[in-house]
């Protein structure tokens, strides 16, 4: 099956990463973002100095304590912040060596919420980590790269190719129903079985999403859940059946306007850090993410496979745009429902009336106008050409936990 | 800001990409018409400058730079007989209660120079309306162009309007003088009355039934009053259309609904 997406921002992005050869940088500092994570009330089984080993569990879900969040290397708690309402922010491991914990061979869904492996699961509707009971609809395997700056999931799984299909193959085991593998064109990164779809997705940025392809293979309901993963954790979870240890380290890129690396990191990396041996990106201007969607942050969020560095010069921009770039800014405003939202959209939900129901917190409307099958990074494209500085994203967490809260039929 | 990534649309580079649209047919205008023009083009400025800043300062909000651009719009499509006064009196009243009475651009559902026009033609019927050049029509197309291409003017809207015009032609007495409806007041009024994204629909059957009400319209109203392509047709049909634009989104917004609702019981 193959779907092309033609709605999305098209725009030349820089150098892609395929071909260039695979760096290790040295990284010693880690995080687990709260913030990666929407709705988790987290249950600190660590302090501030306590040593702790790859896989040892950091704190957990107070509402469902078998849901374990684990540290991604060893080393010593350097760092622990807390944000409003006392709610973790961040929580940095400092250290070095490779002192992983071996688990215990349990049952599958046992090893996968101990492992620490369970919140790289996302549920739609509501973009929450599953129940550890559920059992979803659908699993989603996103291996499409979002944009060509991140790493192409085929050239990161010929060297991973045992290991991803252990992985899927305990997907299978998690629902009775498909387990859809989404990716771009070429070679089938596996061969189809009975419940298992391989699905082709191509078009411009945001078609690697996991939203716009859920929407178009199974759209989701109060009624029907279904999750989502990525595919270098599919691979962990395969690493972990084989080994019994957690896999820490994920194939990232890192692209600049010039230039771009591939690099092995562990999960949580804290950017400056990554970048320490590359002179020509600045570490103090690094995107999580892609340049279209990613978030200034000082540490690799959870899901993202790729960072982006910004440069200062405005030499190269269109004359045009920096005459545009050069006006004052307007803070806030109103929107303009201009076509470019559509364009940008590639959903069968109408953007401008959702986004308004979202802006004035009007729930019943949004529901009907399908804000269950969107979870933030949906929003990204219009958060970015909406001229009212609104964050839609925001906006439909604040919707969609309100949705919750009232109660899930 | 990101190299090569595409900009961050705020309101104030929305106006100014309209704002560089609009020059063109401006400043033909000016060129055709001669000094004569200046004065209304000063006046009208000057007048959006005051209304903003006026209300920048009541509502301890931001300068709404559109308010320029909307009396430049007035101005261009002003009968060239206008008394001063009477152009002072009704852009003054489409700056005010078209826009800036809502909150400034975006919040209303109106053109101001829609309203501003409308009310100059119902209160001083003795106006004579006069055609703009035709050079301007090219201007206006080309202007058209750099809207088209930032989707800020729908290309939606412009095929609904061209498609339905084309289906009525037929239809109208051979009497029609229908070499108007290709005149400037039409085009002008198409891309920057019509087609203003915040008086027309949102959604995008919405855009194919306003753009096609609005040239229905234009037909209607010209064929019955004032003529076909006259200047009081288009700011009428505009008005009405836009009037109208909510409760399209509304049909677009339950066809939606309806067809996802199907696709919800689809199993792949």
């Amino acid at each position: 099956m193959h779907y092309d997406i033609r709605r999305g921002i098209k725009a030349p992005l820089g150098p892609t990463p395929q071909g260039a050869p695979l760096k290790t940088p040295a990284v010693e500092t880690v995080a687990l973002l709260g913030n990666d994570y929407p709705n988790v009330v987290f249950d600190l089984r660590v302090k501030e100095g306590d040593a702790v080993r790859a896989g040892q569990t950091l704190c957990v879900d107070r509402r469902r304590p078998e849901i374990c969040f684990v540290a991604a290397a060893s080393g010593h708690v350097s760092q622990i912040k807390l944000g409003p309402r006392r709610r973790l922010e961040m929580l940095e491991i400092t250290g070095a060596g490779d002192d992983a914990v071996t688990f215990a061979k349990d049952d599958l869904r046992k090893l996968l919420l101990k492992a620490g492996a369970w919140p790289s699961f996302r549920t739609r509707p509501f973009g929450l980590i599953p129940d550890p009971t559920a059992t979803p609809a659908a699993i989603f395997v996103t291996a499409t790269n979002p944009t060509p700056q991140a790493p192409d999931p085929h050239r990161v799984l010929t060297t991973q190719t045992v290991n991803f299909e252990r992985g899927v193959a305990a997907l299978l085991q998690l629902t009775t129903g498909p387990v859809f593998v989404c990716q771009r064109k070429g070679a089938p990164l596996l061969p189809p079985r009975d419940r298992l779809k391989i699905v082709t997705f191509s078009g411009p940025y945001p078609s690697g999403n996991a939203g716009p392809q859920i929407h178009r293979l199974m759209p989701v309901s109060r009624h029907r859940m279904v999750c989502d993963i990525g595919y270098q954790d599919v691979v962990a979870i395969g690493h972990l059946l084989a080994s019994a240890q957690i896999k820490t380290t994920r194939f990232v890129s890192v692209s600049g306007a010039s230039k771009a690396e591939a690099v092995t990191v562990p999960l949580g990396a804290k950017l400056s850090e990554v970048v320490g041996g590359m002179n020509h990106f600045d570490p103090d201007n690094l995107l999580s993410g892609s340049r279209l969607a990613g978030q200034k942050s000082l540490y690799l969020r959870r899901r993202d496979l790729q960072i982006s560095a910004l440069e200062t010069d405005g030499a190269r921009r269109p004359f045009w745009q920096r005459i545009l770039e050069a006006l004052p800014a307007v803070p806030t405003g109103a929107t303009l429902p201009t076509e470019a939202f559509e364009r940008a959209f590639p959903f069968a939900i109408l953007p401008v009336p959702l986004m308004r129901a979202l802006a004035v917190g009007d729930v019943e409307t949004a529901e009907r106008l399908g804000c269950l099958d969107l979870i933030e990074e949906d929003m990204a494209p219009l958060t970015r050409l909406c001229p009212s500085g609104c964050d839609y994203g925001h906006l439909l967490r604040h919707t969609l936990n309100q949705i919750l809260s009232e109660g899930v039929a | 800001m990101i190299n090569g990534a595409p900009l961050h649309w705020d309101a104030h580079r929305v106006s100014a990409t309209t704002f560089a649209a609009l020059l063109l047919p401006a400043i033909t205008t000016v060129i055709l018409r001669g000094p004569e023009m200046l004065a209304p083009v000063a006046i009208g400025l000057g007048l959006g400058l005051l209304w903003s800043f006026v209300f920048s300062v009541l509502r301890k909000s931001t300068f709404q730079w559109h308010s320029l651009i909307s009396a430049l719009i007035f101005v261009l499509l002003l009968p060239v007989a206008t008394p001063v006064w009477q152009l002072v009196i009704s852009l003054s009243f489409g700056l005010v209660f078209g826009d800036l009475i809502f909150g400034g651009r975006g919040r209303g559902f109106l053109n101001a120079a829609v309203v501003g026009l409308a009310f100059l033609l119902f209160s001083f019927p003795e106006t004579e309306p006069e055609s703009v050049a035709p050079q301007v029509a090219i201007a206006a197309g080309l202007a058209s162009v750099l809207l088209l291409a930032y989707g800020v003017l729908s290309w939606r809207i412009v095929a609904a309007f061209g498609l339905c015009i084309a289906v009525l032609v037929p239809f109208l007495p051979a009497s029609a003088d229908l070499q108007n409806l290709q005149s400037a007041t039409v085009i002008l009024g198409l891309v920057f009355l019509i087609g203003d994204p915040v008086a027309g629909a949102s959604t995008h059957l919405g855009r194919w039934l306003y753009g096609a009400l609005a040239a229905a319209l234009v037909i209607l109203l010209g064929q019955a009053g004032t003529g076909i392509g006259s200047l009081s047709s288009v700011v009428f049909a505009a008005l009405l259309a836009s009037i109208f634009a909510p409760l399209l989104d509304q049909i677009a917004v339950y066809a939606n609904v309806r067809r996802r609702a199907k696709r919800q019981r689809y199993e792949p």
